[in-house]
């Protein structure tokens, strides 16, 4: 224990002379780890980069509820039907929602109408508006920005209010300057009280544009439903799973579900919002894995380049050091101790150059969020910790490879040559 | 009593290329404990190769030593490397301390090699080893700071700190003025008083009447 203990402080004191050694030639030094500092920074940052912006796009994506829902569409009777059984089009209804919602692991179901373009009349002017009928809920799950007013409640779709939220630009189109909230449009003939405006979320990163939400009337469904709809018949449903759920479950047995209730006709479409955006972000996934390989390659041949820095500069202070080291010599350290000595130099010369470079990673990801602010974007770049530990241990690798020789050099000297100079 | 030093046909040659140049051609010393030694002789007489062996920095080609009883003239590297730390003290010419540290981590060097001596008993040692020698005012300072004599004397400080059997000197007033050179002769008088074991090389005959016995050389053999 305490003889553990002594080569513990033993080893400490090796690496305090080392470090004092080398602080007694900073520039050198500063010099000499140029190569590592360059290698670890570019790793660091640009790993921690490109791992952070992924991470952003997926909490865009998340954001707008797309890993965790399906979406049902009617589609009508098949053209290319081979089977008695699919020229039969009950179309999705009302009751094929209810039984959808009532499954386990369902989080909610919107059931969804489309209006087409309809002319929209507001004291300002008048516009031919694509109109969506939607549920309650809808436009919070795609995480719209409500800017003013509020979105639909439960009630405004129970009663098939009429009430209608409108896109940003629409609302400038049909009202001018003047605040839409409470004041009345026509909707192809029929009077609807606009009690919203939305505008499209703003995405970090990922590569969606939802400009069109601005340019678009929503409505209660029940409203489409009931004046442009057979009745009980939908156009189409959003279904989210719980939270934690495994969506492609939920996608195979609401598709069982509805086709049992359409007995065996498929006439909707299923698409798995979720495993498109996952699919994508699998993609993304493998973009980035050989980002970050390159990344990784150039750093290793980087502070490979930076070892040989290394190695000439320990050369030429084993050459400055040749009388101390006969000197030593004499006092009785052996070659262990010489060797040590320069091993503990290389590796601490190494370690400042990874730990600089790390430092200076670090400053470029907040340079980055920095430039992200100036474009009006909220960059959240965690450290990319495997890059960290991966710079910081090649590094070492490097600095115990090219210090090996010249420790070996000075250690092997022969006392009183070294002495004579 | 047995000796200290028991050398035996020590000799070395070098090779210079083609050419084996003698240094050293059979040298029998002995020293007993407590002596103070001079070995004299003109500058390439081989006195300093045979100093170089006698503090084991080099390993003879030829003969027998026995240094404190144990045969050394077969060891190398590490061993011998503990043999020269814990048994001889060498005191240099250029002082050869180690400009970056203080007199007392110089002081404290040899410890340091010896291992398993705590940091803090090394600089209480060197510290006393300072105060001994009359430099306590100087402890904290840098060799750069001191005179010749001073530095000088940092560097037996520095020999002696490891208790060593014998205590060497190549020409340890060859660059100081003569008032301190007498003060380093005058202190290592002191030590072989106190019962040190003194070897001294020299070429200066003065400095070699100081001692209790003078080792001539010359062409690489005693010649008295």
């Amino acid at each position: 224990m305490a003889d553990r203990q002594g080569r513990l402080s033993a080893t400490a004191e090796l690496f305090g002379d080392a470090l004092r050694q080398i602080l007694a030639h900073p520039l050198r030094s500063l010099l000499t780890l140029s190569g590592i500092v360059f290698g670890a920074a570019s790793l660091v940052s640009l790993t921690s980069i490109a791992v952070g912006m992924k991470e952003m796009a997926y909490r865009d994506l998340e954001s707008i509820g797309f890993p965790r829902s399906i979406q049902f569409a009617d589609r009508g009777p098949r053209s290319d039907a081979t089977r008695a059984v699919d020229l039969r089009h009950p179309g999705l209804r009302i009751s094929d929602a209810e039984a959808v919602a009532a499954m386990p692991g369902v989080a909610s179901v919107h059931p969804r109408v489309w209006g087409g373009n309809l002319l929209a009349t507001g004291p300002a002017g008048r516009r031919n508006i694509p109109v969506e009928g939607i549920a309650e809920g809808f436009l919070t799950l795609r995480n719209f920005e409500v800017v003013a007013g509020r979105e639909f409640r439960a009630l405004d779709i129970a009663h098939a209010a009429r009430v209608a939220v409108v896109g940003e630009e629409t609302a400038r189109d049909l009202f001018g300057a003047v605040s839409p909230i409470g004041r009345a449009i026509t909707l192809d003939g029929t009077r609807m009280t606009v009690i919203g405006v939305i505008a499209p979320q703003r995405f970090e990163m990922a590569p969606i544009d939802f400009s069109w939400v601005s340019r678009r009337v929503y409505v209660p469904w029940t409203h489409l439903q009931r004046y442009y709809r057979p009745p009980s018949r939908i156009d189409g449903m959003l279904v989210t799973a719980v939270a934690g759920g495994d969506v492609g479950e939920m996608l195979r047995r609401a598709d069982l579900l509805v086709r049992q209730r359409h007995l065996g006709a498929t006439d909707y479409e299923l698409e798995n919002e979720a495993a498109d955006v996952l699919s994508d972000l699998a993609m993304a996934d493998s973009i980035l894995g050989g980002w970050n390989s390159v990344m990784y390659a150039i750093s290793v041949v980087t502070i490979l380049v930076g070892g040989i820095g290394l190695f000439s500069v320990l050369l030429i202070s084993v050459r400055e050091r040749v009388r101390e080291i006969g000197i030593m010599k004499a006092l009785g350290a052996d070659d262990g101790h010489i060797r040590s000595l320069f091993l503990a130099e290389s590796l601490t010369l190494a370690a400042l150059g990874a730990v600089g470079g790390i430092g200076a990673g670090m400053g470029l990801i907040v340079l980055t969020t920095w430039i992200g602010a100036q474009f009006g974007k909220v960059f959240t770049i965690p450290l990319h910790w495997p890059g960290v530990a991966f710079a910081l241990g090649f590094a070492l690798v490097v600095g115990l490879l090219f210090g090996w020789y010249p420790a070996r050099r000075a250690a092997r000297l022969d006392p009183v040559e070294a002495m004579a100079g | 009593m047995p000796a200290l030093i028991e050398a035996r046909g020590l000799a070395k040659t070098y090779r210079l290329g083609r050419v084996d140049v003698p240094a050293l051609r059979g040298v029998d010393v002995d020293v007993q404990p407590g002596e103070f030694v001079a070995i004299v002789g003109p500058s390439g007489s081989g006195k300093s190769t045979l100093m170089h062996l006698l503090g084991c920095l080099d390993t003879p080609t030829a003969g027998r030593y026995q240094l404190d009883g144990e045969d050394v003239s077969a060891l190398a590297g590490k061993r011998l490397a503990q043999v020269r730390n814990r048994k001889v003290g060498f005191v240099f010419q250029t002082f050869n301390l180690m400009p970056r540290l203080t007199i007392e981590e110089n002081v404290a060097l040899p410890l340091k090699y010896r291992g398993g001596v705590p940091r803090k008993e090394r600089k209480r040692r060197a510290v006393a080893g300072l105060e001994h020698l009359g430099l306590g005012h100087r402890i904290g300072h840098r060799p750069e700071e001191l005179s010749g004599g001073e530095r000088q004397r940092v560097a037996i400080a520095r020999a002696l700190v490891g208790e060593p059997a014998i205590l060497m000197a190549d020409e340890p007033t060859g660059n100081l003025d003569s008032k301190a050179g007498g003060e380093v002769m005058r202190t290592f008088e002191a030590l072989h008083a106190a019962g040190h074991t003194v070897i001294l090389v020299t070429h200066d005959p003065l400095v070699a009447e100081r001692a209790e016995r003078i080792i001539q050389i010359a062409d690489g053999q005693v010649v008295a």
